[in-house]
């Protein structure tokens, strides 16, 4: 049933506007009041998936942007709702869609609105023992520059208990912890024996890239794009590239888009790779760390030799790439990269035939598929509890409707699942590298209005979003630019901060040791979080 | 002579103590107190030590009553030993109470405390002194109430009442059987004087086995009630901790050795134990009760109820010695029962040395920081330092650390279990072999028990407000402390000049060699040394047996059991020595570091917390949790209730609060108390059915109770 | 088990010989521009050049373009765009010290050092780099490098990211937590100027306001052989590379190289 058709025979009287435009999608309109009702409705009726928040500053109102996509077919529906300036109240949804619990809780701490019903908003980015209340920074009149301002930190802030028992305690993990780990913070509730629960902390590595963005030129976007994570660095700047592209109604050449699919291939292989050797090395199995470790490390040299560079910084542009690579070496690297799969096959199967291994990953960090589709969650960590959310599928992109592969999905939703499932997408990932070399026509890699520069710059002032699958799920970056090609407003949801929002139901009730194990078959970015 | 004037001394002092409360304003109680106790606790331990040292056994016959003989008051050297403990304790514990008892004056009334507390200790040294079952009978239900009405003395708490009254109960029904026990020993020598008893039936074939299993299992239940032996002790995990801590001092220290003073009069002098089963009867209990004692209190949090706990470990380890000592006996191998005996009497004077100064630390802390919760203290080693050496002494005695006394004569009881390789009969090596692996594991747990006491309580974060706000106890607080931890010390570090005093005890029970059989006299200047052989006391002069002679008199400094050719030496042991060499090796190490280090600056720095802002007390291990893994090993036995639940709000996946509690289930209370409390209940409430109201129906009862006393007059008559 | 130590034993040696041998393989550094001397007469294309840095690495010195290796985000752009391109130097040893402090640790910790790292914010890259260290190609436990989880046994803190504002005191108490003699090493563009991010009301110039840097190393992210030449650095067994890093952002010589012969 096309959105078109079913709206009008129910809703027609209670919104403002309804239509479809291209680069976007459906922007649905509608009062406060009617909020809730309609995002159920999308959610639970027609079954789309809630993706994630926008929130917009305009002249006189908030425009709040609830983002929905269909899982089956292509088709996002923005649900817009407006909210006066002075007054920045409006109902929280998060008690029907839970996946809306984070995003709501981060415009209250980075734009001071009030979603009235929600049980828990404040301290989430920025932390009240550093920052007082109303701060607000992603509002216009922050400077992002000050950098006197003004702390009252709360001097009597206690972290936050869930766990009421004679004898409880929480025992502190992190920020800074084991040898060399992202920056986060972990309250692992217990009594003395089992964790019974663990409430993390994040945005210690809060940089602002949403608020420093403004004002910046719209080819330095991805720059920031890609610094978010550095380790999915070529997704995120194609995710930002296609916005950009979208704005300017810019479409890139074939062989553009073409090697584009296979370095953002490339790069899940690489990232697959890497996930592995942290499972290999959380459950202390030395030689198997040691193998994927050599095999990260080849795919690591065989991205710099072929681009210049190991983790693909500086190929995203807006139009195509920026620059392009020889036919030859593309070849070289297929096959390089086929070996390092052979070997990562033979990994493979060596490690589900060792039982200690799977001791510690079957039936450890439990998500189930109801959760799942609960909390919106995407990428490897939901195909493993059952939920398929791939965008290159369900939202195709760059040219990946023409490509065969498969999506792997488990049901377990247990860390053994998870390996599973990355080590079947590497598969899927070199497959579809030999298929884009095999396809990879003659041409140029960018747009001819790139001119000279490695990247085009959009003349016109246009909003757009632009979605990639990225190695951990769905990137959507969400760009306004003005008449100039300068930011207005650069938002990020990356797949990181909707799937961190699960971690604790994994993190119920499991022995102390097996906690680096949780973390490492959740492999998460907390950069790509915390931003 | 000397202790029928210290005796006299004594009961004036009591009396003059409870009379003058009553006079004084209620301010003036604590001093009052604190130096008649004093004075009084004095003059006990002069007559004790002097009955002690002299082994001079005296009787003083009282008054004579026309059916049930005369009441006699005396002193042996058993007696003297008890009577020195008790007037140890008593001594500092008065002094203690000077500060303790501000915290009451108050609530409560202070003057009835006084007159109480006198009344107690007037009442425990005529259990010493009875020397025939009437008035000791007398005593010891005196000395029941007096000790219940000062754990009720809190009455405004209803803990202190139902814990008071169970102990009230329970102590009645043992006395009740030791007072059977005693009757039965007196109906068959036809006499009640404990002299006259013990004459009549020390020959073998008086009394039939049947007759003296009786007397063994009534007295040994019958006084075990008071000494806390399982399975009728659930009455001291309660009671210890309701009490005021001076109190709880006096209980754990005191009056649990009356129990033990009992079992030993009545199976050690009255009716000697001529066959080895009451000896295992005593092993087995005596081994299951200190396991059961020191699991609960690993797995408890309250610091009182925690050390109630490790009484009841500490009777069992003490009556595990008694029971190996009267197998020793019944086998005829007096010198190893000798050293069973010395053992458990040397345990009973230790425990009751570091239980009160254990109690009286959780007193002062609770005084101070306002919670007996481990759970809520913590940090208080800053704010109360000397309270925490004190407890930190008393802790490593009781985990039995080297050198302090608990070490000395836990190791010697676990000595005289090993000893049963001696013996004969496998049967009976099994259970020695049993109840020893039950005291190893008891040991393992009690250090468990006291690291974990210690350190959640004194050491780390303050997890409260009270505890963080605590200051030091006041010097009238702290000194007997301190006397009592110094006394922890020197009877570890001295156990050759204490043996010998304990083995002088058991020469008027049976044969007391262990002396022999223990401290061998290799100074020179003892009178012994000439006995031993010339080359054995060769060879040990080479090791430096010699060395202290000139400081300490004696016989010697190392603790060593000989035997035969081919192993010379069976244990051997020296605190003494081994206290110096301690104490010069610590003072090497420390001069050297800080010697070599004296050029380095030392950074003070916060600890390490992840890179936390701010270490909260909840982030901090708590004393639950240290003891966590123990609850979960013995989880059979301990079978705890846990009740987990949670709360929602808004919707599903917000979750706001997870409950858990367990309850630890006491089995042997339940089957015990409660399997008797129902069927009590239920046999009051078929005699209740008499109780309707009828007078017609009384008036049968009457009528009908005259006629059947009538027919049996009439019967017997004939 | 036995089929790990066998195929751990086959898969042989794998390890770079650096720092006895160069390590030429490719891919194991992006590599850096290197400064060149300005066109005669002065173009309008490389003026431009300088423009289109957008963390400003490239700056006019006289005749020549300087790199300042701090500021540089390898965005590629001035070796790509159809304008006079940067050369590029293909190394690694790029680590240099900032002279204040020791920045060595003297001889007893030369063959034996523990590490602490603190992710103060970065994007993931410059940590992975420094957690390849570990891998079979590199392996910096060989060397006498290990990586400590406690601070009070560390003696060398590398800290990357851009020193983000709710992580500046845990940075500072993993700081005073170490006792003395330690070096810092701040690892990254981002740790040595803020790169693309800084500054900010969240985020710094730099690391080098929070705590004392003693070795910097450049790159976005430095591969790992640039860390690693860092550690050796800090441990008495590699020279500082020839640039040297000024407090505030412009290096006072460019980096060195076959500038000179590049016209």
């Amino acid at each position: 049933m096309t959105l078109t058709a079913s709206i009008p025979e129910q809703w027609s009287t209670r919104l403002e506007t309804l239509e479809f435009r291209h680069g976007v999608g459906y922007e649905v309109e509608c009062r406060p009041d009617a909020l809730r009702e309609l995002c159920n409705w999308i959610a639970d009726t027609l079954g789309y998936a809630f993706a994630g928040l926008i929130v917009e500053q305009a002249a006189h109102e908030w425009e709040l942007r609830y983002l929905f996509h269909a899982t089956e077919l292509p088709g996002w529906v923005h649900v817009i709702v407006r909210a006066g300036r002075a007054y920045g109240r409006l109902p929280s949804i998060s008690d029907l869609i839970h996946a809306a619990d984070w995003p709501e809780r981060e415009a209250e701490d980075l734009f001071g609105l009030i979603f009235e019903g929600h049980p828990r908003l404040g301290d989430f980015v920025l932390h009240d023992d550093v920052w007082q209340e109303g701060v607000a920074p992603m509002r216009k009149e922050f400077d992002a520059l000050a950098r006197a301002i003004a702390r009252a930190p709360n001097t009597n802030w206690r972290p936050d208990r869930i766990v009421h028992a004679p004898g409880a305690f929480g025992m502190p993990v992190g920020p800074v912890y084991s040898g060399a780990a992202e920056s986060a913070h972990f309250l692992l509730e217990t009594v003395g024996e089992d964790v019974i629960r663990a409430l993390p902390r994040f945005f210690y590595k809060y940089r602002a890239v949403e608020k420093i963005a403004e004002g910046r030129r719209a080819e330095d976007a991805l720059l920031l794009a890609e610094r978010i994570n550095g380790l999915t660095a070529f997704a995120h700047g194609l995710a930002c590239a296609q916005a950009l592209e979208a704005i300017g109604g810019l479409e890139p050449p074939p062989r553009g888009a073409t090697l584009r699919v296979f370095l953002a291939e490339l790069e899940r292989l690489r990232h697959h790779v890497g996930a592995i050797q942290e499972i290999c090395e959380s459950t202390a199995l030395a030689v198997a760390a040691a193998e994927a470790g050599v095999l990260e490390e080849e795919l690591l040299r065989l991205s710099g030799a072929l681009t210049g560079h190991r983790y693909l910084f500086g190929l995203s542009a807006c139009g195509g790439l920026a620059r392009d690579l020889p036919d030859a070496e593309l070849a070289a690297t297929v096959v390089r990269a086929r070996a390092i799969l052979e070997r990562l096959e033979s990994l493979e199967h060596r490690l589900v035939r060792t039982s200690s291994f799977l001791d510690r990953l079957e039936e450890v960090g439990l998500v189930t598929e109801e959760e799942a589709r609960a909390f919106s969650l995407v990428g490897p960590i939901a195909r493993a509890s059952g939920l398929v959310r791939d965008l290159r599928k369900a939202q195709p992109y760059c040219g990946y409707a023409a490509f065969r592969f498969d999506v792997p999905m488990e049901a377990e939703g247990d860390g053994y699942a998870r390996l599973r499932v990355l080590f079947a997408e590497a598969r899927q990932s070199l497959s579809l590298m030999t298929q884009a070399l095999d396809r990879l026509p003659e041409g140029p890699v960018r747009v001819p209005e790139a001119q000279e520069r490695s990247t085009a710059m959009p003349q016109k002032a246009g909003a757009a979003l632009g979605w990639t699958e990225a190695p951990l799920g769905a990137a959507l970056h969400w760009v306004r630019i003005d008449e100039r090609g300068m930011i207005v407003r650069y938002r990020i949801i990356p797949p990181s901060f909707v799937n961190w929002h699960a971690f604790y139901l994994a993190a119920e009730a499991f022995a102390f040791q097996d906690f680096p194990i949780i973390l490492a078959t959740f492999g998460l970015s907390v950069s790509e979080n915390d931003r | 002579m000397i202790e029928a004037i210290a005796i006299l001394v004594f009961f004036a002092l009591c009396a003059l103590g409870a009379l003058s409360a009553l006079v004084m304003p209620q301010r003036r109680n604590p001093a009052l107190l604190a130096i008649a106790g004093a004075l009084a606790g004095a003059a006990l331990c002069v007559a004790g030590s002097h009955a002690l040292i002299s082994h001079h056994p005296f009787s003083l016959a009282l008054w004579t009553l026309p059916v049930n003989g005369t009441l006699r008051l005396g002193l042996d050297p058993l007696s003297g030993l008890f009577l020195l403990i008790t007037g140890v304790v008593y001594l500092l514990t008065s002094i203690f109470s000077a500060g303790y008892l501000e915290r009451y004056r108050e609530h409560y009334s202070l003057r009835a405390f006084a007159v109480l507390y006198f009344g107690l200790f007037a009442s425990i040294a005529a259990v010493l002194l009875a020397r025939d079952i009437l008035s000791f009978l007398f005593a010891w239900e005196l000395m029941s109430i007096t000790s219940y009405l000062l754990v009720n003395f809190e009455f405004e708490r209803e803990e202190s009442i139902r814990a008071g009254y169970l102990m009230l109960a329970m102590g009645e029904a043992g006395t009740l059987a030791a007072a059977v026990a005693l009757l039965l020993l007196a109906n068959a020598a036809g006499s009640t004087d404990f002299h006259a008893i013990g004459a009549a039936l020390g020959h073998a074939g008086v009394v039939s086995s049947g007759a003296r299993w009786t007397v063994f299992l009534l007295s040994f239940f019958g006084f075990g009630v008071k000494a806390g032996l399982i399975p009728f002790n659930s009455w001291l995990p309660r009671a210890h901790p309701a009490a005021p801590a001076n109190i709880s001092a006096i209980l754990s220290g005191v009056i649990l050795n009356l129990g033990i003073y009992g079992i030993v009069r009545v199976n050690l002098d009255l009716l000697p134990v001529s066959f080895t089963g009451p000896g295992l009867v005593a092993l087995i209990f005596g081994a299951v009760t200190a396991f059961v004692g020191i699991l609960y209190a690993t797995t408890e949090n309250d610091a009182k109820t925690m050390l109630a706990h490790s009484s009841i470990e500490n009777m069992g380890i003490i009556v595990t010695g008694l029971g190996a000592g009267l197998v020793f006996l019944a086998a005829g191998r007096p010198a190893l029962a000798g050293i069973a005996f010395v053992a458990a009497l040397y345990h009973l004077i230790n425990h009751s040395v570091y239980k009160a100064l254990l109690f009286l630390s959780a007193g002062t802390v609770d005084a101070r920081a306002g919670t007996r919760d481990l759970d809520r203290l913590g940090g208080l080693i800053r704010t109360m330092p000397w309270t925490a050496l004190f407890f930190l002494v008393g802790a490593l005695s009781i985990a039995a650390m080297y050198p302090f006394s608990g070490f000395a004569s836990e190791w010697l009881t676990l000595q005289a279990l090993l000893r049963s390789a001696e013996l004969d009969s496998s049967a009976v090596r099994l259970v020695f072999a049993f109840a020893g692996v039950t005291l190893a594991l008891t040991a393992a747990l009690a250090v468990t028990c006291f690291v974990k006491a210690f350190a959640m309580g004194f050491l780390g974060h303050a997890r409260s407000n009270r505890a963080e706000a605590a200051t030091e106890a006041p010097v009238s607080m702290l000194a007997p402390m301190g006397a009592l931890a110094a006394l922890c010390f020197i009877l570890g570090v001295i156990p050759t000049v204490v043996i010998p005093q304990l083995s002088g005890t058991l020469e008027a029970l049976g044969d007391g060699r262990a002396t022999e059989a223990l401290v061998p006299a290799f100074f020179a200047t003892s009178p012994d040394h000439a006995q031993l052989p010339k080359d054995f006391v060769a060879e040990f002069h080479d090791l430096g047996a010699q060395a202290g002679s000139s400081f300490i008199g004696g016989r010697g400094l190392v603790v060593l059991h000989r035997g035969g050719a081919q192993n010379p030496v069976v244990f051997a042991m020296s605190t003494s020595y081994g206290a110096v060499v301690l104490i010069i090796l610590l003072a090497v190490v420390l001069g050297a570091v800080r010697f070599g280090t004296r050029k380095r600056r030392t950074l003070r720095e916060v600890r390490w917390d992840g890179g936390v802002r701010q270490l909260f007390p909840e982030m901090t291990y708590t004393a639950t949790g240290f003891s966590n893994p123990v609850r979960v090993v013995f989880d059979a036995i301990l079978r705890p209730r846990t009740v987990e639940d949670s709360e929602e709000t808004v919707a599903q996946h917000f979750r706001v609060a997870i409950r858990r509690s367990r309850e630890p289930v006491h089995p042997i209370d339940e089957l015990v108390l409660g399997g008797l409390s129902s069927q009590l209940i239920r046999i009051a409430r078929l005699l209740a059915r008499m109780h309707h109201g009828k007078l017609n129906a009384y008036v049968a009862y009457v009528l009908g109770t005259l006629i059947v006393f009538l027919a049996l007059a009439a019967a017997m008559w004939k | 088990m036995s089929q790990w130590v066998l195929s751990g034993l086959k898969a042989g040696i794998k390890t770079s010989r650096y720092p006895r041998h160069r390590e030429d393989a490719p891919g194991v550094t992006p590599g850096l521009p290197r400064a060149r001397a300005l066109g005669s007469p002065l173009s309008e294309e490389d003026l431009r050049l300088i423009d289109r840095c957008p963390t400003g690495a490239l700056m006019r010195q006289g005749e020549r373009i300087g790199v300042d290796p701090r500021r540089c985000v390898h965005c590629f752009r001035c070796a790509v765009e159809g304008l006079n391109a940067m050369p590029w130097e293909p190394s690694y040893e790029w680590a240099a010290a900032t002279g204040s402090g020791s920045g060595s640790l003297g001889h007893p910790f030369s063959r034996s050092v523990n590490i602490r790292v603190v992710d103060a914010g970065d994007c993931g890259a410059c940590l992975h780099e420094v957690k390849q260290l570990a891998n079979p190609y590199y392996n910096l436990h060989r060397l006498g490098f290990f990586f400590t989880p406690t601070p009070r046994q560390a003696d060398i803190l590398v800290v990357v990211g851009p020193g983000a504002d709710q992580m500046r005191s845990a940075l500072e108490k993993t700081l005073a937590a170490m006792p003395t003699p330690r070096v810092v090493i701040a690892v990254g563009t981002c740790a040595l100027s803020g790169g693309v991010f800084g500054p900010s009301f969240t985020c710094s110039d730099g690391v080098g306001s929070i705590v004392p840097v003693d070795i910097e190393v450049p790159g976005n992210p430095p591969p790992p052989l640039a860390i690693l030449h860092a550690l050796l650095l800090a441990t008495g067994r590699a020279r500082s590379a020839a640039w040297r890093p000024g407090s505030n952002g412009l290096a006072e010589e460019p980096l060195a190289g076959d500038a000179e012969r590049n016209p």
